[in-house]
């Protein structure tokens, strides 16, 4: 799946690895929601051209449409039929459906099949739609904002029922909270504004970053010269810190010592994946300019 | 399969909706069933005359938009749009729905209404047919067309009163211009013509309708389809100010008898006098118009007649007057349609008056000037097609060609009453009079002709015409004395010869030299 130029979507362009979990994360109005709904041509791209399974979204038929999955905080379906009634609607525009597994995921759910879709919580909808994306075992499942307003309990439901189904399926997920991707995404790109801030994979993600505590003999100045990896300086007394975007064990010593004198010790801790968010977003918006891998 | 499995589910979710509008349409033609030609229960016939219909009506309307609104096209928030739906399928299933769940019920009232009013079942079918295919053109396309480019009700309320309103504002401004040109602009519209544009509106609305259908369900350009709507809008509107002119060329390149008219003539004709109105008051209420602050004067050219066949009736569809002097145009005025109607072949044939009406501004200055006259008509020949007569006192009669029509005296016991339903359409131009069967004496003929002769029906779907007529033989004032009085009503029949259009033709008449004051009605 490829993703490129867009107005609306300055310089996006991302790929999602065959097979994989891959989180979209980006604050409201960063571009994810319209760039699922450009894939799933609800949205025409003005310029550029995205392709799902394949195919060019803006000729996406049934055919493809049967092997995608949609789940999103924002779907109008037919408030007056029972959730029974839907997905009876529903099962035989899928050839692959398969009525066991949908009677499991709506047990494992415990969606109220007898219940007007008018009457569901948020939640019980989100579980509904994902009852009505599972079942015909998609090859891609796109979730837009799964968790958006859903309550712990009832979030640990939903990702159950996805995660017993996910098998090889490729998973396109979109949020605004890192929380609700921590260990479930394979893959993670951030988006800003339209634009693509990193795409990687989340090892690659949280192997490189490191918060780094530098502690000197005097007190410490911010050094003249900082290298591009180096995130977030601050010096305060005697101690520097910094995030290292491109930490690597043996060469961090080193690379400190050579810009800094009277280097008491060093210590580097793992970060957590908001806070390497948080970083990565703050960087952006101070320098105004793409941060992306590489650069 | 799909397009039946689609189908349920909209009945699953509208049928309680389809029921309703189906039953309003199934009360009111029960109504007009229970009312049967008299219609002498007024609650009956306030519901089925105004209630019923508009409110099936604006039902119809709804239920229609909300059959698009189901799987709505425009919006990005629809379940339906990351379904593997076939969006053609989904498209004629909406309409097969419409058609066969709004158009069925009142194709079958329609049946029930013909059959049970004693119709053969062929005719029926075939008016029913004919007015459901109208209704579904006129009606169900447009309206769906309306809900497939909005997103819900309120859209669809909101998007359809602006169109509305637009095209009030121009129609509006197009009398007021018309007005302002004292009635030249008339167009083709609510004439005898009117089926010109009539029928290209009826194209013009399949077509945009179909064209927005196109564009939102295979393309999802709401915005595109909006401004098709608003075009197509704009260009039906401009339809019904279709010049008159090339219309009524088009109309007489269609005359079913060229030439039929060719000897007929008409010359001024100072010998015949000045206009005495039988009644005695030469203006008559309908030419007051206060607000344009201006108060016509009535002028009565007479002419004289020739070459109208017998057994025929012209009328003139359009008369445009042109005041003249020394060649150049002082006033431009539309004329008062007139008809002239000849029974029998030996017959001889009768003056008419051209009424023109002029503002009272021009009128002062000009009525004592030597000026020239000249009329450009555009008239239609109505030969005799079929003459009908059933009994003047209670007669009850099925014609074909006519339908079926039924006789009374009225309360006053100064007229029978002649009530008539026929399937599709009323007659467009008939002449009534009562004889006395034995003597065969009649009472002088009464024209009903309409001036549009035109295929348009209303886009209603009700099957049956209904028209009626008043046939005097008595005078309450007792100034006038009919030959077929009161007393001979039980031997008498009412004769109802019916006329077609046969040929449509122009005429110029030019009056040198006159004073329009000299014609002035007394």
């Amino acid at each position: 799946m490829g993703f490129e130029r867009f107005d609306a979507l300055r310089g996006l362009t991302f790929d999602v690895p065959e097979g994989s979990a891959f989180a979209m994360i980006g604050a409201n109005g960063a571009g994810k929601t319209t760039t699922i709904k450009v894939l799933m041509n609800i949205l025409e791209p003005s310029r550029g051209s995205a392709t799902v399974l394949g195919v060019d979204s803006r000729t996406i038929s049934p055919r493809e449409l049967a092997q995608i999955g949609y789940v999103s905080e924002n779907q109008d379906m037919p408030t007056r039929l029972t959730v029974g009634e839907y997905v009876d609607y529903l099962r035989p525009f899928y050839p692959t459906w398969d009525r066991q597994l949908e009677g499991s995921i709506a047990r494992q759910l415990r969606l109220p099949l007898e219940r007007k879709i008018g009457d569901l919580s948020h939640g019980m909808r989100l579980k509904m739609a994902l009852l009505c994306a599972l079942p015909y075992r998609p090859k891609l499942l796109i979730l837009d904002e799964p968790f958006s307003g859903l309550d712990p309990l009832v979030r640990d439901e939903f990702m159950e029922g996805l995660l017993e189904q996910a098998g090889e399926m490729t998973i396109l997920i979109s949020s605004h909270e890192l929380g609700e991707i921590d260990g479930v995404a394979t893959h993670v790109a951030f988006l800003d504004e339209g634009r693509l801030l990193f795409q990687e994979s989340m090892n690659e993600l949280t192997g490189r970053f490191r918060e780094v505590q530098v502690t000197l003999e005097i007190e410490a100045v911010r050094p003249a010269q900082i290298p591009k990896d180096w995130m977030q300086v601050r010096a305060i007394g005697n101690v520097l810190t910094f995030v290292d975007a491109r930490f690597e064990e043996n060469g961090l010593g080193e690379a400190v010592r050579s810009r800094i004198s009277g280097v008491r010790g060093i210590d580097s801790k793992p970060m957590a994946l908001r806070s390497i968010f948080t970083t990565l977003a703050r960087a952006s918006r101070d320098n105004g300019t793409r941060w992306k891998e590489g650069q | 399969m799909t397009i039946w499995h689609i189908f349920k589910k909209d009945l699953r979710l509208l049928w309680p909706f389809v029921i309703a509008v189906a039953i309003l349409w199934w009360i009111e033609v029960v109504i007009l069933f229970r009312l049967g030609l008299f219609g002498e229960n007024p609650v009956l016939a306030n519901l089925s005359l105004a209630l019923l219909p508009f409110t099936a009506v604006f039902a119809t309307m709804f239920l229609v938009v909300a059959i698009a609104h189901l799987d709505a096209v425009p919006g990005v928030r629809q379940d339906w749009l990351v379904r593997p739906i076939p969006r053609g399928k989904l498209l004629l299933e909406k309409l097969l729905f419409a058609l066969v769940l709004v158009v069925g019920p009142i194709f079958a009232a329609n049946i029930f209404q013909g059959v049970a009013n004693g119709f053969a079942v062929r005719e029926v079918l075939d008016a029913a047919t004919e007015g459901a295919v109208i209704f579904a053109c006129l009606f169900i396309l447009p309206f769906f067309a309306l809900g497939s480019v909005t997103e819900n009700m309120t859209g669809a309320f909101i998007f359809g009163s602006a169109c509305a309103a637009v095209g009030t504002a121009i129609l509006s401004s197009a009398n007021d211009m018309n007005d302002f040109a004292h009635g030249t602009i008339v167009t083709a519209a609510n004439s005898g013509i009117s089926w010109i544009p009539v029928t290209l509106e009826l194209t013009l609305v399949a077509v945009g309708a179909s064209l927005v259908l196109w564009l939102q369900y295979f393309h999802r350009r709401t915005t595109a389809g909006r401004f098709v709507i608003a075009g197509f809008g704009v260009v039906i509107l401009a339809v019904q100010l279709l010049p008159w002119k090339p219309a009524f060329a088009i109309e007489r390149y269609f005359s079913a008898q060229p030439n039929a008219a060719a000897a007929v003539e008409f010359a001024f004709d100072a010998r015949l006098g000045k206009f005495k109105s039988p009644s005695g008051v030469a203006r008559s209420l309908k030419n007051f118009q206060p607000n344009r602050g201006d108060q016509p004067a009535d002028v009565f050219l007479p002419l004289r007649t020739s070459g109208i066949p017998g057994d025929s009736i012209v009328i003139s569809d359009r008369v445009d007057f042109y005041v003249l002097s020394e060649g150049r145009p002082l006033y431009h005025g539309a004329g008062e349609s007139a008809q002239i109607d000849r029974t029998g072949t030996n017959s001889p044939e009768k003056p008419a008056y051209q009424e023109i009406e002029l503002p009272m501004s021009f009128y002062a200055g000009a009525k004592e000037r030597s000026v020239t006259v000249r009329a450009d008509y555009s008239l239609t020949l109505f030969g005799l097609a079929k003459s009908y007569s059933l009994p003047a006192l209670n007669g009850s009669e099925r014609m074909p060609g006519l339908g079926w029509c039924q006789t009374q005296t009225n309360e006053a016991e100064t007229a029978v009453e002649l009530h008539c339903m026929q399937l599709s359409r009323a007659p467009i131009c008939a002449t009534l009079f009562l004889e006395n069967a034995s003597t065969g004496v009649q009472n002088p003929p009464r024209s009903i002709c309409s001036s549009n002769y035109g295929l348009s029906r209303p886009p209603l779907p009700d099957v049956i015409a209904r028209y009626a007529a008043n046939i005097p033989f008595r005078d309450a004032t007792g100034l006038a004395k009919y030959p077929v009085d009161g007393s001979q009503l039980a031997e008498s029949r009412v004769v109802i010869r019916l006329y077609e259009p046969v040929d449509h033709f122009n005429r110029t008449v030019t009056i040198p030299e006159i004073r329009l004051g000299d014609w002035e009605a007394d």
